[in-house]
């Protein structure tokens, strides 16, 4: 820290230096011609130079240039104007405003190529970096939530979880939707190969435990991105190959510009939980699962304690659950902490109350921060930038910290004024300790999420804060859920403390990543540009997980390494000519070669560890089974070419065509083409009379893109399991490759229109989408009486709809106060128009995308939306009424194949407002999510063992539901009999079969998952220009207070956050061991020099 | 220099695509080519650790028998076995575990073994086991994918009628004693864990198998259960005769090829399952409050169960919580309790898959329907003392037990002889809870009665997978009402009273 204190310093006095070679300084105010009003964020240049300050809110801009110098005053939406300083000090401007400027603003498209907007022809969103990194977290991907159209991000809660980034919804059923990364050319995958889990065979994915480790794009340094675009569909990516059909996310890092720039950023953010997001607990009723214990009441376990031979009550601390006796300040309990000889309460009886603490007091309220500096400077010669952030993000669980260093060098330099050469390299760092397991993890052997311990299986009467005293005193996993108190067994059945388990039972991981390019750009004349790159992007990985000795289960130690890389080769030729004043002609040829490559090897202890504490794979308790092993590479060459024809800048046309051939299908099917083409028409260059258009484009376009198989999917091989006795075993793979597979296609056709009104004043930008994916590749999940659990078939089609719509206004405009607003909307319909038939032309009916815990899955039934949840179901009569047995019980189906839930929202929308009020700026994020639903195992369970308040309740009678019937208790399941009559037979809820999944059928466990939410605010202070020259090389100084994930405002889902998720990845709809939502306040400072 | 580099750049594109691309593609690190023999050993394992697992997701046959019941979550002992999935896994488990590793198996075997007549022995072999595979899924399910079955091509597998099969298995089994040739070997150097390839004990396993098939459709075609009993009987190699025949798979003491009921009781560190009321009520484990024994009791108590805390056996009652752990009896074994004597939750506990004891008992009840000649009495009395032997009781207690008023064959009526051999047949089906399941639902002795809360009536087969639902739902759907729902009561084929 020290050491970067001083390398500021010595910044700062650079910075003086420059700022003495300076002239004098320039102030002024520019206006609008036609009402007089000024106009905030006008670029105000010097000519010829990269100096230049935006216009503030009074529209009154301040800097220093030469006396003879020229100024350069432009804005969207006004004609440029140039005005020479001539010796004056103060410069009044006045800008008139033009119709046809809008069109002529320069837009990234494609392989990073820009045009203007007037020749742009389908649909792209662009968000700032500045946008992007309001709210400095960790992953830049969570500052696109809510800002741009079509897309979606989805994560699970835990720290450093994937992020799932898809545009446009699911077009492929199993594989990856996710969008693609391009950085300044270069691309970055986001396929969700991270959710893995290591030890357990059951994928982390589907909601077994496991860790997330998280989106490889989470390493891209935020400070260090200019802007965003967002490309939506594939008639704007059909030039990246297959990887672009899912969409393409362009990021443009900073560029130098003329002289000498630094940026200084730094932030300090404290986070909490959302405590909507986390239970609340029932408090009249503690440990058990009902009254069959061994004391008279039948609610405690009963045996002599205290020596005096008569038997005492006891906790059933074997018991997970809320089921047993009520509270009574009054009656004395041996309770767990009455056998831990280190407690105050040892071999005390204790007053049988709710425990003043309940779990959510187990999270803390980390500190995090985040700092940065960025140095750019360029000249006639070339360009330099280097940057630096460092990021430590500590998590809502103890022991969970994301340490991130990230080093970001660019240079261009140019060889003559025609060839450029340039080169980047990005080096991350990113060092996690405690990533929080994830999914339904408890039962077996693992309980790392100790969610599913809070949300489904606890006791009432357990203080958190005691468990904690009890772990800071004894340094073990001293638990309330002993073995057999009685037996004096004090060792842990279902659940280690979870102090323990954050302290002994954590995963660690390391990441080193290398992002780089060498690139070489030459410009022969005015309209040629040939460029050629060789970008690699590579990281190893080093992820370890820890278990340790005393814990339940089986303890172990497993490493994995992890290497990872990516090679692109590109050749790239562009023309752009005007054949004639109203004709501009736009052409590119081009390669690609790309290679992936991954390897990993994963070794684990054997049935235990030797020694507690001791994390390595010597400390195997047996003899160590061979490490696993798996290597694949993959390399698609492709050639492409485009055209794009502009007449009078009104009518634009486009084509493309690419040709992949990929190493991962067989050689007869493995080179395909994606054609492309597209027209925009700026219908408002005819109608220059209706001042209040502003602007006004039609657009239109088709595409059809390519995709290959996942690597070793048409080559049958074996599975060589360990030996028994020496006696080798292999087995059949569960998954059958195909070796007739053809590439996947993707057809894709949308419409646009853009609109804009009153000098800009109010936009439109309206998209309405299909896309049509044949022939996807999938590991079609089989009847296991074939013999395997998967076949790779083209099995299916999916066609995907939708509109998204994107309004911007301004709608109040004065002298100190503007007011902008942007307001996003989707609609997305998914349909499974096709699956796969048999040889006998048999069509399969649906696809199984997942099982879980209870016996749900999420399927893409023919002819249904894709991800439809299924499970048991109530039985109905005619009248659609529930049908109840004689025993007042639900009835339940039989069959597990009925739907119960539909994941997709009906739409989604978010409102982004920004008041700027002088040097004042106040932004807030509304994000709006309607319809879909969500699985919650966690209520299954919870509501089963009696956690919450819904199994505690006064019932019809005025009676607590959990008295005995003949006491008055108990409840009537709502619905009819067998004969129609209405239910009245009453059923007890003494115990854990009442509410939870026992006696009812997983639909009764599907929930609404909408929501609204303040998902950020920003309130921003900037120094004024006077206060700024105090401030010496200071140009600007700006205090922001950023508040994230601040408030809920609507949800359905009880005691979670809806949008909580086993994982990132296809499966999407289920919660289990969902984490609280982290709500934080950030304060973070931002130098200019 | 720039065209230095553009040559460069050029030169790396061009030479990258002259690469043969598809050959990129092969995996590095898994075999295109196994043994035959590997194979079968990972298909007869699997078939093993199938049938012996306790595993809550897997196998809940003790359970259902009331061989054990539950601690804490009584879901499957009150016959909740769809959150779990548990047909999807046992199902998935021959199909996908076993037969289709066997199935390979034979494919393999004419390329890597160069006699032609240990070629056979070993196809015949491995056919063997697939017919015990099946059967096992025949008396779970009812109808199933057969015909259509292990067939990657066919993915909508029709489900065959159960009989029919159940036939056709016969026939199977037929041919492969034919082929059985004990001249020469087969799977050796311990592939073949249960008999090292030796080819007479695998005529005595088909023999003895034949005859449990034959006993298994007794009730619901005597005449075809008649004459596969004298055709077994009379098998080449003959049937098992003592213990030494019994097919038994070896686990070994560490991790990962041992006993699952070890993982899942032992390794697990968990308290699920303890003593079930019904077994130990049986086998007369009273103790009075004197501290004298009933005696009646069995003397292989000790070797299946352990006693409480208090020193004494005790169980938990159907369907009900059994909690404090420590107030019942668990299964034997000194990893749960030091003083005991018996071996069920031990790693290298073998998995017992065919025995001699159940096979006296088989020739018992086809000696008491008069099919075959001989005493069912000394059958009888040969299956209790073949068990006892098997767990370790002495002879002399053996015997003893024998001579009991509650053991002693009476004769009589012949279902009043069945209920007698059903009753020895249950106690010595211990921890083998799918065998034991099969006879009380053909035999409907002894009566086990549901718990209290439970979800069903007592079940007489396994629901189908979600699975099968979900994905082959119009062949789920003619099977479904082809055996008269798909529900955990409709009785099956060889289930006729």
């Amino acid at each position: 820290m020290k050491k970067f204190l001083l390398f500021y310093l010595c910044l700062l006095v650079c910075c003086a230096t420059q700022a003495i070679a300076q002239n004098r300084t320039v102030t002024g105010t520019v206006t609008a011609k036609e009402d007089g009003l000024p106009i905030p964020g006008v670029s105000v240049r010097v000519k010829g130079t990269t100096t230049g300050a935006p216009t503030d809110v009074n529209g009154k801009f301040s800097l220093d240039a030469a006396s003879d110098a020229t100024l350069v005053f432009s804005f969207i939406g006004y004609t440029t104007l140039e005005v020479p300083v001539s010796g004056r000090s103060n410069i009044q401007v006045s800008l008139t405003a033009s119709t046809s400027q809008l069109g002529e603003v320069i837009v990234t498209g494609a392989l990073g190529i820009t045009r203007t907007r007037n020749q742009q022809s389908y649909a792209a969103q662009e968000v700032t970096g500045e946008e992007v990194n309001k709210t400095r977290g960790v992953n830049f991907v969570d500052g696109l939530q809510g800002k741009v159209a079509g897309l979606e991000i989805r994560q699970n809660n835990s720290l450093g979880a994937s992020t799932n980034v898809v545009l446009r919804g699911y077009k492929s059923i199993y594989g990856n939707n996710q969008a693609l990364f391009v950085i300044d050319g270069v691309p970055i995958d986001n396929a969700m190969n991270n959710a893995k889990d290591l030890t357990n065979s059951k994928d982390q994915s589907v909601g077994g435990g496991g860790y997330d480790y998280g989106s490889p794009v989470s390493d891209i340094n935020p400070d260090d991105i200019e802007n965003v675009t967002v490309l939506k569909g594939a008639g704007a990516t059909a030039l990246y190959g297959s990887r672009g059909s899912n969409g393409v996310i362009l990021i443009t890092t900073k560029k130098a510009h003329k002289g000498l720039g630094i940026v200084v950023n730094s932030s300090i953010k404290v986070s909490e939980v959302d405590k909507s997001t986390f239970p609340k607990y029932q408090h009249e009723y503690g440990a058990g699962y009902g009254q069959f214990y061994s004391d008279d009441s039948g609610y405690f376990f009963n045996f002599d304690v205290n020596g005096d031979g008569t038997p005492d009550l006891v906790t059933p601390t074997t018991e997970d659950a809320s089921f047993g006796a009520k509270f009574d300040p009054n009656l004395l309990v041996y309770q767990w902490d009455a056998f831990d000889v280190t407690s105050p309460n040892y071999l005390k009886a204790t007053p049988w109350v709710a425990a003043k603490h309940d779990p959510v007091t187990f999270f803390r309220k980390p500190v995090s921060t985040n700092q940065s500096i960025i140095i750019t400077n360029g000249g006639d010669n070339g360009s330099f930038k280097l940057g630096y952030t460092k990021n430590i993000e500590n998590g809502i669980i103890p022991n969970s910290q994301i340490n991130k260093n990230a080093f970001d060098l660019g240079a261009t330099y140019n060889v003559t004024p025609k060839l450029t050469v340039g080169g980047s390299i990005n080096f991350y760092n990113t060092a996690t300790v405690g990533r929080s397991g994830t999914g339904y993890d408890g039962t077996n052997s693992d309980a790392r999420n100790v969610m599913t311990n809070f949300r489904e299986w606890w006791e009432t009467n357990v203080d958190i804060q005691d468990l904690k005293a009890a772990y800071d005193r004894t340094g073990k996993n001293t638990t309330w859920n002993y073995a057999d108190p009685e037996g004096k067994n004090f060792g842990a059945i279902f659940w280690n403390n979870p102090y323990w388990v954050v302290d002994h039972n954590y995963e660690s991981d390391t990441r080193n990543r290398y992002l780089g390019n060498v690139n070489v750009n030459y410009k022969p004349t005015t309209w040629l540009n040939i460029t050629g790159r060789t970008s690699l992007d590579t990281y190893s990985a080093l992820r370890e997980e820890r278990y340790d000795l005393t814990s339940i289960g089986v303890p172990y130690y497993t490493r994995g390494n992890v290497l990872y890389s990516e090679t692109n080769y590109d050749l790239l030729a562009n023309v752009d000519k005007d054949l004639s004043p109203d004709f501009n002609f736009k052409a590119l040829l081009g390669g690609n070669i790309r290679r992936d490559y991954s390897s990993l090897i994963t070794a684990t202890t054997n049935g235990g560890l030797a020694l507690p504490g001791l994390y390595a794979l010597t400390n195997t308790k047996n003899s160590l089974n061979p490490p696993e092993e798996s290597q694949t590479l993959r390399q698609v060459n492709g050639i492409f070419a485009g055209t794009t024809l502009t007449w009078r800048k009104m009518l634009t046309l486009d084509a493309t065509i690419r040709r992949d051939q990929s190493s991962t299908l067989p050689a007869a099917n493995n080179t395909y083409y994606y054609p492309s083409v597209s027209g925009g028409f700026v219908f408002s260059e005819l109608l220059k009379n209706y001042t209040w258009l502003s602007y006004g484009k039609l657009r239109a376009s088709w595409a059809s893109v390519g995709a290959d198989a996942p690597p070793l999917s048409i080559q049958d091989t074996y599975v060589v399991n360990p030996a028994i006795n020496g006696v080798a075993q292999s087995a059949v793979a569960h998954t059958r490759n195909n070796p007739d597979l053809k590439p996947e296609l993707t057809h894709s056709s949308e419409v646009g229109l853009e609109l804009s009104f009153f000098h800009n004043r109010l936009g439109l930008d309206a998209t309405y989408y299909n896309t049509n994916t044949f022939n996807e590749i999938l590991p079609v999940n089989v009847s296991t009486s074939t013999g395997y659990d998967y076949r790779y078939l083209n099995a299916g089609s999916v066609r995907n709809r939708g509109i998204e719509l994107s309004l911007t206004g301004t709608p109040l405009v004065t002298n100190d106060f503007t007011w902008r607003t942007t307001v996003n909307f989707t609609r997305a319909r998914s349909k499974v128009t096709s699956l796969f038939k048999d040889a006998n032309g048999q069509e399969a009916k649906n696809l199984v995308l997942g099982t879980f815990q209870n016996g749900e899955t999420l399927n893409a039934p023919l002819g249904e939306a894709f991800s439809i949840i299924r499970g048991t179901d109530y039985v109905y009569d005619d009248k659609g009424n529930k049908v109840v047995g004689s025993n007042g019980q639900y009835l339940v189906s039989a069959t597990s194949n009925n739907d119960i839930g539909n994941t997709n929202p009906s739409w989604t929308g978010s409102i982004n407002n920004n008041f700027t009020y002088k040097n004042f700026n106040l932004s807030f994020l509304i994000d709006v999510r309607e319809g879909g639903d969500v699985f919650s195992s966690d209520m299954a369970y919870g509501l089963a063992t009696g956690l919450y308040p819904e199994t505690s309740y006064i019932n019809d009678l005025g009676n607590p539901v959990r008295n005995t019937i003949a006491n008055g208790g108990g409840f009537i399941r709502p619905g009819v009999t067998a004969t129609g009559e209405p239910n009245t037979k009453r059923v007890s809820a003494v115990d854990y079969s009442a509410f939870g999944y026992y006696r009812l059928p997983m639909k009764a466990f599907v929930y609404d998952a909408s929501y609204v939410k303040l998902r950020e605010a920003v309130i921003g202070y900037t120094l004024p220009q006077g206060a700024l020259g105090k401030l010496g090389p200071i140009k600007e100084v700006t205090f922001q207070l950023i508040g994230t994930n601040l408030w809920i405002i609507h949800k359905n889902m009880p005691y979670s956050d809806p949008e909580d998720n086993v994982s990132a990845g296809n499966l999407q709809g289920i919660q289990a061991g969902a984490y609280p939502t982290t709500r934080s306040f950030s304060f973070n400072l931002k130098l200019r020099f | 220099m720039k065209k230095t580099a553009f040559i460069f750049v050029l030169a790396t594109l061009l030479s990258a695509c002259t690469k043969d691309l598809t050959s990129l593609n092969n995996d590095p690190k898994n075999p295109l080519e196994v043994t035959s023999a590997s194979l079968f050993t990972q298909g007869q394992r699997q078939m093993c650790n199938v049938l012996t697992s306790s595993n809550v997701n897997i196998n809940v046959f003790r359970l259902i028998e009331q061989q054990w019941q539950e601690t804490t979550y009584t879901d499957e002992s009150n016959y909740d076995f769809v959150t779990r999935q548990i047909p999807d896994e046992f199902w998935r488990e021959f199909y996908a575990l076993s037969l289709v590793n066997l199935e390979r198996a034979k494919k393999v075997v004419p390329t890597d073994v160069t006699d032609p007549k240990v070629q056979k022995n070993d196809i015949a072999i491995a056919d063997i086991l697939e017919v015990y595979d099946y059967y096992y899924l025949l008396t779970t399910y009812g109808n199933i994918p057969y015909s259509q079955a292990l067939d990657i091509n066919n993915v909508f597998p029709k489900f065959d009628d159960a009989k029919t099969v159940y036939n056709d298995l016969l026939a199977r089994l037929d041919a492969d004693i034919a082929a059985l040739d004990p001249s020469v070997g087969s799977y050796e150097n311990g592939a073949d864990v249960f008999y090292n390839g030796d080819v007479v004990s695998w005529q005595k396993f088909a023999n003895t198998f034949k005859l449990k098939m034959g006993i298994t459709i007794a009730d619901s075609d005597p005449t075809k259960a008649q004459t596969v009993i004298t055709s077994a009987v009379a098998g080449p190699g003959g049937l098992f005769t003592s213990n030494e025949d019994n097919a038994t798979f070896k686990y070994v003491a560490s991790p990962p090829n041992t006993n699952p009921v070890w993982v899942d009781l032992v390794q697990s560190g968990r308290q699920d399952f303890v003593a079930a009321t019904t077994v130990l009520s049986y086998m007369h484990a009273d103790t009075t409050s004197t501290g004298a024994q009933d005696p009646l009791r069995d003397p292989r108590l000790p070797y299946y169960f352990t006693t409480n805390s208090d020193g004494y056996y005790f169980g938990g009652d159907v369907g009900e919580s059994a909690s404090p752990f420590n107030a019942y009896s668990k299964p034997s074994g000194p990893a749960l309790d030091k003083s005991s004597i018996g071996k069920v939750t031990n790693a290298d506990f073998p998995a017992l898959m065919l025995d001699y004891a159940e096979t006296e008992f088989n020739l018992a009840e086809a000696a008491a329907r008069g099919w075959i000649g001989g005493s069912a009495a000394t059958h009888y009395n040969n299956g209790i003392l073949a068990s006892m032997d098997y767990w370790g009781v002495a002879q002399a207690d053996a015997t003893a037990y024998t001579l009991l008023p509650n053991v002693l064959y009476t004769g009589g009526a012949l279902p009043v002889q069945l209920q007698q051999i059903a009753l020895q047949k249950y106690l010595a089906l211990y921890n083998r809870g799918v065998d034991a399941w099969i006879e009380t639902r053909r035999l409907d002795y002894p009566v086990l009665t549901p718990g209290p809360d439970a979800n069903s009536d007592f079940p007489v087969r396994f629901t189908y997978p979600i699975n099968e639902q979900n994905i082959n739902e119009d062949n789920y759907n003619q099977a479904s009402t082809a055996i008269g729902g798909d529900d955990l009561t409709t009785k099956l084929f060889f289930d006729v009273n």
